[in-house]
């Protein structure tokens, strides 16, 4: 098993698969984003009107700037809370975190598209929270800026994304013993301190991780700002969908949107890890 | 006396923990007890106390003359691709088991791509190069898609497995003289079979869940989450509640006899 060739067959089908049905398609799609549209036909050459236009077009800055907005607000929202409960899983009920590992990991698979739309239906003027409000005595008139708005996309998104920032965390926390920990509360770091100058540090690659995978999905999806979202929560997940799925579909422009997205993405995600290594310094 | 107060102190100790966790489970599942409670109600509207328990909207579910197309298709893309992500799949980890270093995490990062891109961009990157190949858009392309997107899932699973495979055994086997495929056939299979069928329940589950690639690739074609979809557009009707109550249920089940699979480790 341990010679080359062996290795390499192995390998061969998976690699095979990757580069014919991913990477050459985004290569494609790289490929395109250049390319011209005229008549819903695709027009070989290189133009750069389509970068120009997402650079240029207010519309687009506008939508670019709120994707950024709600994928920060969404991934500082989910990261936490994954790390907690993972600290949590951990270390405080170390015999029950298995089991609660594994519900958690169930809500990740309860269905994408039911799952946003129930929010609708929670978080909705009619909905589930102002009618239990309301109810309640709490409120007397329902709150409206739960639903159609910035808030509802980022509360629905930390719902679709705890689980999968949960992974990588607690992956990586799985090799720091309880002794570890201990070790460093008997030299005087405790609390916070613990946190921010042994534990954070040493599961660095896990938020990391976590980090860039809430990040991108979140700034990535189309689904939940289309029902949640409202008519103003456009996002460019939205705008690239139309030019593929819309009405007057623009595949050049859609994959110079795709692209600026993830170079975008790419460019965040690493000042983001710049500032939690400056900040976790000791 | 002493001892109950230790242990009051620690169930303090404790509570700020669980209330953490309490939130965080509400939180997550509020959505799947929503959708299941309403599946099951005369009005689509909430009142409380709610009233009136009905099977109308399952009825109405199953009757949706795309409900058998869709289940269809469904079900073939799950088995397809599902197949396909493990044969590759469990292939590949073993590969990388033979990898060092820095080309074995290479060959690890770069095989969980797919699943760090937005599903989005991998959607539109396929449709754009099966239309390049002028291959018309169906269940082959959207089963493709699956078979990508559940690979990395696979070979995450089957790489944390295989971690704590003795390949020695495979060596003695070798040396006893046993074939190659006897090998695979009589002691691989038999040790890693319960990873393997965990890992093919995951990538089913993905599948009967996928929305996104399916959408820019399937074409005319019918699944349940394209028919929850279509439905969703259309505005409120509360058979989605049910047609998704039950993909909920297979969901949950699956995942949770997968991760039963995965976590046990055979001798």
């Amino acid at each position: 098993m341990n010679n080359g060739a062996a290795t390499r067959r192995l390998l061969l089908p998976g690699s095979t698969l990757y580069v014919i049905f991913f990477a050459i398609p985004l290569a494609i799609l790289g490929l395109y984003s250049f390319w011209t549209q005229v008549d819903f036909k695709m027009h070989p050459g290189f133009t750069l009107e389509h970068y120009h236009a997402v650079l240029t077009t207010s519309l687009y800055r506008s939508v670019f700037l709120r994707t950024i907005i709600v994928a920060i607000l969404t991934s500082i929202i989910v990261v936490p809370i994954a790390y907690i409960l993972s600290y949590i899983m951990q270390f405080v009920f170390p015999r029950k975190g298995r089991i609660l590992f594994d519900i958690i990991l169930v809500s990740m698979f309860s269905g994408y598209l039911v799952r946003i739309y129930a929010w609708r239906t929670i978080l909705g003027k009619e909905g589930l929270l102002n009618a239990a409000l309301i109810q309640l005595r709490i409120i007397t008139k329902p709150i409206t800026f739960l639903i159609f708005s910035n808030w509802s996309i980022a509360i629905t998104l930390v719902g679709l994304l705890i689980p999968l920032a949960l992974l990588p965390i607690s992956s990586s926390m799985v090799n720091v013993s309880k002794d570890h920990l201990e070790v460093a509360e008997d030299l005087g770091s405790r609390g916070l301190k613990m946190h921010r100058t042994i534990l954070i540090p040493m599961v660095l690659p896990g938020i990391s991780t976590a980090f860039a995978i809430s990040f991108i999905l979140a700034a990535g999806d189309f689904v939940v700002p289309r029902m949640v979202g409202g008519t103003n929560g456009v996002m460019v997940g939205n705008l690239i969908a139309d030019q593929f799925k819309g009405l007057a579909p623009n595949w050049p422009l859609g994959a110079a949107l795709a692209i600026s997205v993830l170079a975008i993405l790419i460019a965040i995600h690493s000042v983001t890890m710049r500032l939690i290594r400056e900040f976790t310094r000791w | 006396m002493v001892i109950s107060r230790k242990r009051f102190r620690r169930s303090l100790r404790n509570l700020a923990p669980t209330i953490f966790v309490g939130v965080v489970l509400t939180y997550l599942f509020a959505p799947v007890i929503v959708t299941v409670l309403f599946s099951f109600t005369t009005s689509p509207r909430l009142s409380l106390p709610i009233e009136g328990f009905t099977l109308e909207w399952y009825k109405s579910a199953f009757g949706n003359p795309l409900f058998i197309d869709a289940t269809r298709n469904t079900l073939i893309l799950a088995f397809v691709s599902a197949i396909v992500a493990v044969l590759f799949g469990t292939s590949f980890a073993f590969g990388i088991t033979s990898l060092k270093g820095r080309r074995r995490s290479i060959a690890l990062t770069g095989s969980l791509l797919p699943a760090a891109i937005p599903a989005l961009v991998l959607g539109i990157s396929m449709a754009v190069f099966f239309s390049s190949i002028g291959s018309t858009q169906g269940l082959i392309n959207a089963a493709i898609g699956h078979a990508v997107l559940s690979m990395p899932f696979v070979i995450l699973t089957m790489n944390a497995r295989l971690e704590t495979f003795d390949f020695t055994t495979l060596e003695a086997a070798r040396d006893l003289g046993a074939s190659p495929l006897q090998t695979f056939r009589d002691i691989t299979l038999p040790l890693i079979r319960t990873a393997v069928i965990g890992a093919g329940l995951l990538a089913v589950a993905l599948s009967l869940d996928e929305f996104v690639v399916t959408w820019f690739n399937i074409g005319n074609e019918m699944t349940i989450p394209i028919l929850i979809w279509g439905l969703l557009r259309r505005g409120i009707d509360p058979s989605i509640n049910a047609l998704a109550s039950v993909v909920l249920v297979s969901l949950i089940i699956i995942v949770t006899v997968s991760n039963r699979l995965t976590n046990r480790t055979e001798k």
